[in-house]
């Protein structure tokens, strides 16, 4: 169990470094906009007292994309707080509708997140209860898979369905024969602790994260155990 | 001086290139791969600033593939991420790599000291 424990915390703790890396980059490339942005119109300014003609329509398009890019840092501020609160109680009441919606952003900001479109189709909470923090993990791996293993069309549709038992997550949109390489050992850990399964459809290009409605007893409540 | 500059955030490109522009460089811009080879393929230029990730291609791949198409232009290297392991195999593969968000007076001084080499 204490090798086990030991795995769990590596991958957790990669996984908190792994975000806060895209969310410090994410957050660099907004204030290189805001830089450029105000360096370009004080120099228009500049150039504006010399006689060159700035017109209000060029002055308004330069303030719309510096609230713009505010609001954009505002969204990765508020996702980076919500992920931060992920770990105040390992394991609790989740809604998985908020996870998903949550780890999309967060696969949103890593660079094949932008290369490759992902669709969140939302149908309305669903609670189980389970350690947000290494389901974030576990839905990170998917998604990150998902885009990796793309078909042609370059868009992968998430939704979510739940029964008495079980609750999930719907991935679809893979490549035929793309589900080699998943999932990966890290997933296979997060997979295991959490009691989920991994269940692919290769013929429909799709495959299913199942959860239960109930972590089962392991490594992640071994974790919070005097 | 004739400069390409490649990051997928068009709004920083675009003015990044504006700038220059008014410090009398010629600076071309792209978003895309795609876009980027396209331009080198069309023009000749002297130096080219790329970003270092981009999201289908990294910016040294892009690099290599640059250089196949012009070979002698110089590359400076802009990034977001701070490691000083990437930072180090970044600036092994061009004349300097800034990190943003970064003044644009730094970015001129190294534009004319590439140039010089």
């Amino acid at each position: 169990m204490e090798k086990e424990i030991g795995k769990i915390c590596a991958e957790g703790f990669t996984f908190f470094g792994k975000t806060n890396r895209l969310i410090s980059h994410e957050l660099k490339n907004i204030l290189a906009i805001i830089s450029e942005t105000m360096g370009l119109l004080d120099e228009l300014a500049e150039l504006s007292e010399n006689g060159m003609k700035l017109t209000p329509a060029r002055l308004r398009s330069m303030s719309g994309s510096l609230i713009e890019e505010v609001e954009r840092a505002n969204a990765v501020i508020r996702c980076m707080n919500t992920f931060a609160h992920s770990v105040d109680e390992f394991i609790r009441e989740v809604d998985l509708n908020e996870a998903v919606a949550l780890t999309i952003q967060l696969i949103k900001l890593n660079p094949i997140g932008k290369a490759v479109k992902i669709e969140f189709l939302e149908n309305g909470s669903h609670m189980i209860y389970t350690s947000p923090f290494f389901l974030e993990n576990l839905l990170y791996h998917a998604f990150y898979f998902a885009l990796s293993a793309a078909a042609a069309q370059k868009h992968i549709r998430v939704s979510l369905f739940a029964d008495s038992n079980n609750a999930g997550v719907e991935i679809s949109g893979i490549a035929p024969g793309g589900f080699k390489s998943f999932p990966t050992p890290p997933a296979e850990l997060l997979v295991k602790t959490l009691g989920a399964e991994i269940l692919p459809d290769s013929s429909s290009g799709k495959f299913y994260v199942v959860l239960p409605q109930k972590i089962p007893e392991g490594p992640a409540e071994a974790l919070l155990a005097e | 001086m004739k400069l390409l500059l490649v990051d997928d955030e068009e709004k920083f490109v675009s003015r990044l290139a504006e700038r220059l522009e008014l410090r009398g460089f010629q600076a071309d811009w792209a978003t895309t791969i795609e876009d980027a080879l396209a331009r080198v393929s069309a023009e000749k230029y002297d130096i080219a600033v790329l970003d270092v990730k981009m999201p289908s291609m990294s910016g040294i791949d892009l690099k290599n593939r640059i250089e196949k198409i012009t070979p002698g232009i110089k590359f400076i290297f802009i990034t977001g991420h701070g490691s000083e392991k990437d930072y180090d195999t970044v600036c092994q593969e061009a004349v300097c790599c800034i990190i943003k968000p970064f003044k644009i007076e730094a970015l001129v001084e190294q534009i004319e000291q590439a140039f010089k080499r």
